[in-house]
Order: structure tokens, then sequence, then C-alpha cells
């Protein structure tokens, strides 16, 4: 509009006079009260930092209206309004709490505003005793996702890739988690907080297993080696967090030729949900023809798998359903010394796992987290003449709700509930039984978590369960607090109580035990700089009630008691690094454990055969650049691990020679999606020992003979080739190696 | 008398009917991030931002603000911070605005901010995103020049890690130049600009 229009309009509408004057005031006033002052108010005053220290650049205004400033080099502001009466002022900057304060605006002069630091942000303390997180947003990562699959020795299973962490120990022939003298069953596995039963793929004696679960599934991993939080029972060492991707990046085809098999993946991606589904098929039959191990397989490893993830994003929240089934079966006979024709072994395993999550907020403050889980596992096993099969359902329902009050104050509380109804039945020519147990456990939980100031936290909490099967109630304080001693470094500690009931392999000839208990005692160092993290880590824990029984495997008959006691105590330290070094990434891990323990038919206390002192990996990875590969290796290292001798006087009294493994890996991007992946694991051909095994007789001399227990094979060796098809023709399956 | 009051009144029709307070504060902010204030302008950007609470623009140049100046910044805790700061108010000029390939090829920018700041760690879990939303702004627009060379920009950088030939994509930047010379900008206050930006591209990745 200019000033012609103007005065064209004003003639136009050919007002009186007088109306026209009115006009004119009325304009005039609206103008000059906004240009000149009268009227308006003064907002002043200075930003600070809770020590004095001004801040410059803070935002300064009223809620809802334009009037506001930054704040000078002396964290000074001065602004005028034309508001009146009760207004909110706000003053915000990055990293810090946003000031908030509802006065009129005729107060608002001179004012001392002294920002509170946000305990968001990333230089804030973190309760770090006992957790390892592998996750892409926590700078506390001592794992990234992507390394699951590409660490040399861990063959794409997460739970290989977590035993280069510190607080593990390497059993090779068993392929499970053992942390801190804790034996494999003390270690329980979550996907999206929700129990996971039957984690492993089962085997038999001397052959690994693995994770039945892809990894590429997951992108966030908190695995804990004591002291965590009250959420989680009935793990007396240690408990695994899976998180699943909440959304996948597009739409995809996936295909795998390895040498062991092959599989196909697809997702499809919606607007707001999304599909994946996999499978594999696995068959060592061509492997084993070409380099046979010291196994005789009348049947070698099959395994057919499919998992599929649905995900559902709401408003203000997001559901996830996943399922997986999985069929394995072999057969063949084992060197063994008390029978010259080695012992027969078959197995068939079924599978099936589903679980549903949903995650969400009520509104603002009210968050909750609710899901529940069911696991039907079928084994088929045949040991020489003896048939067992098995069948266990389980289920596990969980609700949580978490109150924020602030940035600072947070308590959650929830209820779960595990049920499990397991089956077996064994026969052989002479005896049939049919055997089992039902039971359900109840738990409550509520934690509060406070933080203080960005230099001090603390979690407090509490869980109670309740067992059907024992008709027990079990109380667990848990509590832990962090304080930041410098600028990148933070002291925490832990203490904690933890029960569990008795394994299958004992509820099922026996329920009238009561639940084994541990405390957890730990006192952590971390320092993290840029790329850089070192971690130390000492612990105690004490072992009680642990299960006896008097013959040489848990029986029918056998005498069951809860008289185990024991304790476990070392340190662990964690260092990595992928700064010094251009294009290096590496880690060093080494623990040290000194445990002994009155358990299951141990005469006295004894260092049991799954425990040592020394454990040390170190893993590197190098990328070249100009051979678009990435070069991997990984070293393992553990001392003797103990066996009885009967020959000499004493239980679990020698020790094997110390186990060494080195393995490699290289990975080659032919194109953005197609990959070449190599591997050898223990390439220098190590010859390790896990253990020995006696002769139940003695020989005519009075000696026991023996056979020493080596690995199925000393190498492996892995080809596989892995081709995305997407439609920006960018995505590869690097990740899912 | 009378040619004074109407020129008066013209004077002050000028200036309350001409300007809104949005439109005040839009230009103010323009001139103090054009000054090499950017902090400044960001902060009245957010603070017309929480006054006009369906309009997509100011939060949008909030977090464009925090993503080019996270670029630079060397400490990394900062880096973090600004990130963070442009994903929430990425997120608000998301829920005022639909199918906007402005906002989609800022946060491609975004998640380019977190492969700058840590390339192992989000390089292969965000290029798949970012080519991703490229090729949706490309779908929602594909005659904004911002989008032809964000897009191109990013194919180049993949091609040239694998060695494949660039000339398809130096092409596309080209067109994106031609594009910048005749683009309107598609309302008040909208982006627009960056053909300097893109001749500076053109030159590093497509002339010897």
């Amino acid at each position: 509009m200019d000033i012609w229009d103007v005065k064209q309009s004003i003639k136009e509408m050919n007002l009186p006079k007088n109306t026209l004057a009115v006009l004119i005031i009325l304009t005039l006033f609206t103008c000059c009260f906004s240009h000149f002052g009268f009227a308006q108010t003064t907002i002043s005053g200075i930003v600070t930092e809770k020590n004095g220290t001004p801040i410059e650049g803070a935002n300064i205004y009223l809620d809802g209206t334009y009037d506001g400033i930054t704040s000078d080099v002396d964290g000074k502001f001065n602004f005028q309004t034309s508001e009146t009466g009760v207004q909110t002022l706000i003053a915000s900057y990055l990293s810090f709490e946003t000031f908030m304060m509802a006065a009129d605006v005729s107060q608002m002069n001179n004012l001392t505003i002294a920002l509170r630091e946000d305990v968001n942000s990333l230089d804030t303390v973190v309760i770090s005793a006992g957790t390892l997180e592998a996750s892409d947003n926590s700078k506390v990562s001592v794992l990234k996702p992507l390394d699951v699959v590409t660490t040399a020795s861990a063959l794409g299973d997460f739970v290989g890739a977590l035993q280069t962490l510190p607080g593990t120990t390497t059993v090779a022939e068993d392929g499970r988690l053992f942390v801190r003298g804790g034996d494999a069953g003390e270690t329980q596995i979550f996907i999206d907080g929700i129990r996971v039963f039957t984690p492993y793929t089962p085997t038999t004696n001397n052959i690994p297993t693995r994770g039945r679960y892809s990894p590429f599934l997951f992108d966030g991993i908190t695995f804990s080696t004591g002291g965590y939080s009250a959420e989680y029972g009935q793990a007396l060492s240690s408990v695994l967090l899976l998180n699943t991707i909440d959304e996948p990046d597009q739409d995809k085809t996936e295909i795998a030729l390895m040498t062991v098999g092959g599989g196909v993946g697809n997702t499809q991606k919606w607007e707001k949900s999304s599909l994946s589904f996999n499978t594999s098929y696995i068959n060592l039959a061509p492997y084993l023809a070409i380099y046979p191990d010291r196994n005789d397989w009348e049947k070698p490893f099959e395994a057919l798998a499919g998992e599929t993830v649905f995900r559902n994003q709401f408003e203000s929240g997001i559901l996830k359903v996943y399922a997986a089934f999985d069929s394995s079966n072999f057969e063949l006979t084992q060197e063994d010394i008390n029978f010259a024709e080695g012992l027969k072994f078959k197995l068939k395993n079924y599978n099936f796992y589903t679980n549903a999550s949903y995650t969400g907020y009520l509104n603002q403050s009210w968050r909750i987290e609710t899901g529940g889980s069911y696991t039907r596992a079928r084994n088929d096993v045949g040991i020489m003449t003896d048939d067992i099969d098995n069948t266990e359902n389980s289920a596990h329902f969980k609700l949580k709700f978490r109150k924020r009050f602030s940035n600072r104050v947070k308590l959650s509380f929830g209820a779960e509930q595990f049920l499990t109804d397991f089956v077996e039945e064994f026969s052989n020519q002479f005896v049939s039984e049919r055997y089992g147990f039902n039971n359900g456990i109840s738990a409550a939980f509520s934690e509060l978590d406070v933080v203080f100031s960005r230099k001090f936290a603390i979690k407090v909490g509490a869980r109670g369960e309740h067992s059907q099967l024992f008709d027990q109630f079990t109380f667990s304080p848990r509590t832990s607090l962090a304080y930041k001693t410098g600028k990148n470094s933070q002291l925490s500690v832990a203490y904690g109580d933890f029960y569990q009931q008795p394994m299958n392999d004992i509820l099922k000839f026996s329920n009238t035990l009561e639940a084994q208990k541990t405390q957890h005692y730990i006192l952590n160092y971390q320092y993290v700089a840029e790329n850089r993290i070192l971690r130390a880590e000492a612990y105690r824990k004490d072992y009680s009630s642990l299960v006896t029984y008097d013959d040489e495997f848990p029986f029918f008959d056998s005498n069951y008691a809860n008289n185990g006691e024991g304790y476990a105590q070392g340190f662990d330290l964690f260092w990595r690094d992928n700064k010094t070094i251009k294009n290096v990434d590496y880690w060093v891990s080494y623990s040290f454990l000194d445990t002994e323990r009155l358990y299951r038919n141990y005469p006295v206390e004894a260092t049991p055969s799954f425990a040592n002192k020394h454990n040390l990996s170190a893993v590197a990875k190098w990328w070249i650049e100009d051979w678009k590969s990435q070069i991997g290796f990984s070293h393992t290292f553990s001392s003797g691990r103990s066996y009885t001798n009967p020959n000499l006087p004493g239980f679990l009294q020698e020790r094997t020679k110390s186990f060494n493994s080195l393995s490699v890996n290289w990975a080659y991007l032919i194109s953005q999606q197609k990959i070449l992946y190599v591997s050898i694991n223990n390439v220098l051909g190590t010859k390790n020992i896990n253990g020995y095994q006696y002769a139940s007789m003695p020989d005519a001399n009075g000696n026991f003979d023996r056979r020493a227990l080596r690995p199925a094979a000393d190498q492996f060796f892995f080809v596989g080739f892995f081709w995305t098809i997407s439609e920006d023709r960018s995505d590869n399956q690097l990740d899912n190696l | 008398m009378k040619k004074l009051i109407l020129i008066l009144i013209a004077i002050v029709s000028v200036n309350t009917f001409a300007q809104s307070k949005y439109q005040q504060g839009m230009e103010k902010a323009f001139e103090l991030w054009k000054a090499d204030k950017p902090w400044e302008a960001a902060n009245l950007f957010e603070r017309i931002a929480q006054a006009e609470n369906e309009n997509w623009l100011p939060p949008f140049y909030v977090a464009q603000i925090n993503v080019f100046s996270s670029f630079n910044e060397q400490d990394k805790e900062k880096m973090v911070a600004q990130m963070d700061k442009a994903r929430n108010f990425l997120n608000d000029a998301k829920a005022r605005t639909e199918n906007n390939a402005e906002v989609v090829v800022l946060e491609a920018q975004l998640l380019t901010a977190w492969v700058v700041y840590d390339g192992q760690q989000y390089g292969m879990k965000y290029s798949p995103k970012i080519a991703e939303l490229y090729q949706k702004a490309f779908e929602i627009d594909p005659e904004n020049p911002r989008v032809v060379l964000g897009k191109a920009q990013w194919d180049i950088g993949s091609a040239k890690f694998f060695n494949q030939p660039t000339d398809v994509y130096c092409d596309d930047i080209r067109k994106a130049i031609e594009l910048f010379g005749k683009e309107e900008p598609a309302g008040e206050f909208y982006p627009t600009g960056g053909g300097e930006y893109a001749e500076q591209v053109l030159q590093e990745n497509c002339e010897e």
C-alpha cells in the first residue's frame, strides 16, 4: 500500500471530517504508542551460571510475545514491552535448563537469573558401575552395535562380541556368557525389556552354542556385569538387555550366501509402520566334507530359522511385535574314554519365541512400558540308548510406569509375572518316567533416580518377588551412585541383592528348595575423553543358598538342598581408543578373577571349571580406504581352568594350560551393495585344551586314564557374500556381518 | 492543513499496515544472520517460533542455524548440543507443515552433521537414511534447486568413495545451478538461494 493508495482510499471513503479526525488521532496514538514508549515497561537484568559467570547469547523473552532479546557479553539484557500485568519471562541457553518466571512485568527489572545446568546434557555423570553399554547415543558406549558383526572372533554372534568385554570368562567349548565367576545360567537376556527364556541354540558337549537372534535386529545392547536395576530379576550375575530397532532405514531385500548356508531378508516400510522378515538355512555338511573335525557326524548340524518384526508408530508411542521360529537337528558320535565305540548323541530342537511391547507417553510426565513374551521350546535328545524329550512353555508379562517429576527426579515402578511349565519324559529299555514342574513368579519393583547436579546422581530401588513353587518371598534392595571427579572422569559405586530360582535341570526333580542369592559390591572408575574410554572396576560377590546335591548328575532321587555358598572377587580393566592411530579402532579387556564356591556336588569349596584367574582380549579393526576393506584381528588369552585329576588327592586341584586364539577377518566392499567377507578363527592353529575326561574305572595299574577335551576343530573358516537390493542403491549389509 | 493530515495518515499507515510484527521480526532476524550474528538471529527466530505457533518457517530457521553451525563447531560437546537443539526445532517445523521438501533436506543435513561428528559410528547407520531422505525430497519437489543440489552432492560423495563415475551427478549440479537462476521464492521468507554454493560444489567436484 503506497501513499497514493491511502489518499485515494480516504477520498473514496468520503468520511465526515470529524470521523476522519478521530481516525487520525487513533492511528497516531497506536503508532506512537509503540514508537515513543510511553506505557512501555523495561525488562532488564543479567543471566549467569550458578557460580556467577555471565552467560552471553542467552535468549530472554516474554512467553507468547515478540518481546525479547539476546544477552550481551556481560550476560546483561534490557528490552521494552507493551505487555502489562502478569507475564511469563523465559530465559534459555544451550545445555542449561530453561528458566521461567511468572510475575507482573513491572517487577521484571534488575533481575538476576542463574541458569541451572541441564542434567540431560552429555557431560552429566552417568551411573556406570557394572554397566557396559553398546549403543549409538551414549557417550559411555564401550561397544557399538556394529562391533557385534565386525569383531573377528564373534562370527556375527552378539554373545561372541560380548565375550571380548571385561568381566567375562572364555569357556570356548560352551559359547554362553560366563560372568564374574557365575555359571552361564546366572545371566538373563531381555529383548525390549521382556525376558527371553531360551536364548541359546542347544548343543552337546564340547560344541559351542550361539545366540539365537540375528544381531542386526538390535541397535542398543546393555550388558551389565553386576549391580543392575531393580527392574530386572532372576539373574544372579548379569543381565543382557537388547533393544530392537525402532525404525528401519528403507525398503530392501538382502541375500546372503555363505559356506555354511544362506539367507534371505526383506523389509517393507510404510508411513507409520514397517515389517521385516528374514530366514536362514544353515547346513554344515559341505563344510565338514572338506574339513572333517574330531567328531563323527551321522547327520551334520542343520538349522532353519525365521524371524519377523512388525513396528507401528503411534502419536505418542511405539508398538513392536517380534516372532522367531527355529528348528535345528544333528546326530553324531563323540570320542569318549568310557565307551570304546564313542558316545552317540542326537538332538532335535524346535523353538518358538514371540514378544510384543509397547512404549509410550501418557502425557508430558508419565511414560508407560508394557509387554509380554511367550516361548515354546521342545528338545528331543538321544544319548546312547536313552531318550529324553522335554517341552518348556514359558511366558512373561510386564507393566512399568515412569513418572518424571523434573529433569532431575524420576520414579519408576512396575510389576511382572513369569510362568513356566516344564515337562520331561525319560525312557530307555528299563524305565520310562515323566516329570516336570509348573512355576510362577510374581514380582514388583520400584526405583527412584535423582540427579543432584551434573556431578552427582543416585539410583535407589527395591524388588520383591514371590515364588509360587516354593511359596517364598524375597526382597532385594539395590542402590548405586555416581560422582564426577573431573571433566572426563567419574567414580561410581553399587550395591545390590539378587535372587534366582534353581535352573530347570534341578527344578524338574525337586521343588522343596528356595531361591539362590548373591550380593554385589562394585566400585567403578571411568575416564572418557574424545573417542577414548578407560574403565576400571573392582567387585566382590557373595553367594549363598546355592543348590547342592549328592550324585554325579542331578537325578530323580538325589538329595537336594540349599547348602551351597561361595564368593567371587576381582577387577576388570577396559581400554578403547579409536583416536591415536588413524583408521584403527582397538580395545583391550583384562579381567582378574578369584572365586571359589561350594555347589552342585562339590565336596569342598573349589574354583569351578568355568572360572579362571586371567582373561585378556584384544580386538583391532583397521579400515583401509584404498582397498575398500576392513581388516579385523581379535586375540583371546585365558589362563588355565580347573579339573579334577582322580590320580591325585583333591578336588578340581589341577589347571589346564592356558588358552590362546587369534582370529582375523576381512570385509571387502565390492560396491555399495555387495560385500565379500572372509574370516578365520584361530588362524595360528593353537592346540587348545578345554579340560580332561578321566576314565570312570582305573586300569590294571590302578591309574585313571584320561583324554584331552579338544575343540571339535582347531580352526574355522568362513566365507560369505552379501548382497542388498534397495531402491537408492546405497545400503549394504556391512552391518550384518 | 488537510494536506498535512493526509501526509501524516499516509506515514502512519505505511508504518502500521505495511508490516506486521511477524514481518518485522523475520526481517530483523535475517539482518542479524547476514551481519554474522547467527546466534542472535537464532534467538529471534526462536522467539518468533513460540509467538507464531503454526508457522513452520521460524523453527525451520532455528534448526537450520544450529545444523549449519554444528558443521564448523570444534567443541564436540557443543556440537552435540546444537544437533539436539536442531532436532527439537526440526520436529516442531515438521509438525507445522506436511510434505515439505525443504524440511526433508534439512533433516538429511542434520544426519550428515552426525556423520561429520563421528563417521565411524554414524556413517554406516545414517548413510542409507540420508540417501532415503534426499530421494523423498526429490519425489516431493524435483524442481527445487536445494533438493537437486543436496541429492547430487550426496550421490557424488558416495560414488567417489566407490570409484564410480560422477558425470551424471555433475549434470545434476549444473541443473541445480540452472534452477537457482530462475528460482522464485515459494512464499514470503521462504528458503531461497544457494546458487553460489552450488557453483563452488561444481568447481570442487566436477572441474579438474
